[in-house]
């Protein structure tokens, strides 16, 4: 027999649109996963709520014109938020697709199962937008909370911290076998760093290794780096060198030991 | 002399997978003509799965070479990607999305897909192009993700445990579906016999990793002196195949 006279086939990419119905498709999974919605969303604004009505001492200025819960709760509530999404919800999707095998189904059609992360990350990254503004939303209205004094760094500290969130998610997603042990592992990491970090109050309030540990966590070097936007200093590098390092080890973690299957 | 003879669609040479140094594919060679409906008949861990996932470049071979329309599924992926239809053995699906929704995921991925409606009627799912994909049954389930193999408009289908565990009538359903394909190249891995031998034009035996005979269904009930395709497969390979109810397993 010939293999002779074969059609000629070009090498073509999904383009677009396709990216498009992966987005959309992504959006709809979250939107249909009740706790993936709601949890990060509510959690923050739980949490804010029940500091603002804790205490009374959340009025007092840190700085001219910045209060307490400016400083304290606000930038513990954003990185909430980030690493809610980034550590929990993100690796807990990819390793239910590879556990199901929604991965390998991609991997047979000209899509790469890498646009599913793509898509995740995106619809993440709205999630966490709308978490932030309905998180802003309240502290404005209820609080009397106001914005960073340095904006364009704050935007900046949370794009970091969104990519040094999701890195840190593929190290779970990779090193997880299934589903619920990335539920595990995320969830200790989350609490890990989150109470190190100043969810259950300041840092300074923490014995100083741990408080130090924390600082030189994701989630530490996130809340002291938007603390220091919101009085308007200069971001430490100490907390730029965190976001990287996380960001650095978990491309290397995850190009290391990450399987679509 | 023109040669009328219709090129390979699909050409497995030599392939070798081994598992712990035990050879779980073993020196498989197959030519698939284009156009034509070749079955790949085995007991379950004979090594037909694997063979599929080689060829469809989900496992690279430890020997031996592919060839889907000439190209390489892994020197050549985004290419053969756009020519190859495969429906998995092992694979799910977004279990949140309905069937219309996935239809539409599937075929953006694609250069000319099938329009979405007609994809769904294909396998008769229109009527529940709305329901979500984890409240199909297994039947529709396994029509859906015919469709979506189908949905790109593949010259070259791999077909993995086309009914398995589907009741009588949704098999004859798919059965019909497959028979309509005109003009696609289809390989069809299955122990069902009727199924083989309804709709493939060839055979191949695989046992133990080994392929030990191919030709027509007709062929090797000749070659084994046997009046059924189910007889053929016992005296040529030894052994019982397994029940409909052991399927997948």
């Amino acid at each position: 027999m010939s293999t002779m006279t074969m059609p000629t086939v070009h090498a073509r990419r999904p383009g677009p649109s396709a990216w498009m119905r992966m987005v959309q498709a992504e959006a709809k999974m979250i939107t249909r996963s009740t706790a993936n919605l709601i949890v990060p969303l509510g959690l923050p604004i739980l949490l804010l709520v029940m500091q603002g009505l804790r205490t009374d001492d959340l009025s007092q200025q840190v700085a001219p014109g910045v209060t307490a819960m400016d400083y304290y709760a606000l930038p513990v509530v954003l990185s909430i938020v980030v690493t809610y999404i980034g550590v929990m919800n993100f690796p807990s999707f990819l390793s239910t697709y590879r556990k199901t095998k929604v991965l390998r189904r991609l991997a047979v059609t000209p899509a790469s199962p890498a646009m599913v992360m793509v898509a995740q990350m995106v619809v993440g990254l709205v999630q966490v937008l709308v978490g932030i503004a309905l998180a802003f939303g309240v502290a404005m209205l209820f609080f009397d909370a106001s914005l960073p004094a340095d904006t364009f760094t704050a935007l900046l500290v949370l794009l970091t911290c969104c990519v040094s969130m999701y890195a840190l998610g593929m190290i779970v997603a990779s090193v997880a076998p299934t589903p619920n042990t990335a539920a595990a592992i995320g969830l200790i990491a989350f609490f890990a760093m989150a109470a190190l970090g100043g969810m259950f109050g300041p840092m300074e309030n923490l014995p100083d290794q741990l408080a130090e540990i924390g600082s030189w966590l994701p989630f530490g070097a996130a809340v002291e780096a938007f603390q220091s936007t919101w009085i308007g200093e200069t971001v430490d590098w100490e907390n730029w060198v965190t976001l990287g390092a996380t960001t650095v080890l978990g491309v290397g973690v995850a190009s290391a030991l990450f399987r679509w299957e | 002399m023109t040669d009328t003879t219709p090129p390979l669609a699909v050409e497995a040479q030599q392939l070798v997978k081994r598992y712990k140094n035990k050879a779980a594919v073993d020196s498989v060679n197959l030519q698939v003509p284009a156009g034509e409906t070749f079955g790949v008949l085995g007991t379950n861990g004979a090594g037909k799965t694997t063979t599929m996932e080689m060829i469809a470049g989900l496992r690279k071979p430890d020997d031996g070479s592919v060839r889907i329309l000439g190209l390489d599924p892994f020197t050549d992926r985004s290419e053969v990607r756009q020519v190859l239809g495969v429906q998995l053995q092992h694979a799910n699906l977004h279990d949140a999305l309905t069937a219309r929704e996935l239809v539409d995921l599937y075929r953006s991925f694609y250069p000319d897909p099938l329009d979405a409606h007609q994809a769904l009627a294909m396998v008769e799912l229109q009527e529940k192009a709305r329901t979500r994909f984890s409240n199909l049954s297994g039947g529709q389930m396994q029509r859906l993700s015919i469709a979506l193999a189908l949905v790109g408009q593949p010259q070259v289908v791999i077909l993995d445990e086309l009914t398995t565990g589907l009741d009588p009538v949704a098999r004859r359903r798919v059965w019909s579906t497959i028979e309509a394909l005109q003009d696609q190249t289809v390989i069809l891995v299955s122990h069902a016999m009727d199924e083989v031998e309804r709709l493939c034009d060839r055979v191949a035996l695989i046992d133990a990793g080994r392929v030990i005979a191919q030709g027509t269904p007709d062929d090797l009930k000749a070659q084994a002196s046997a009046a059924t395709l189910e007889d053929a497969f016992v005296k040529l390979t030894g052994r019982a195949l397994p029940n409909e109810e052991d399927h997948g397993r």
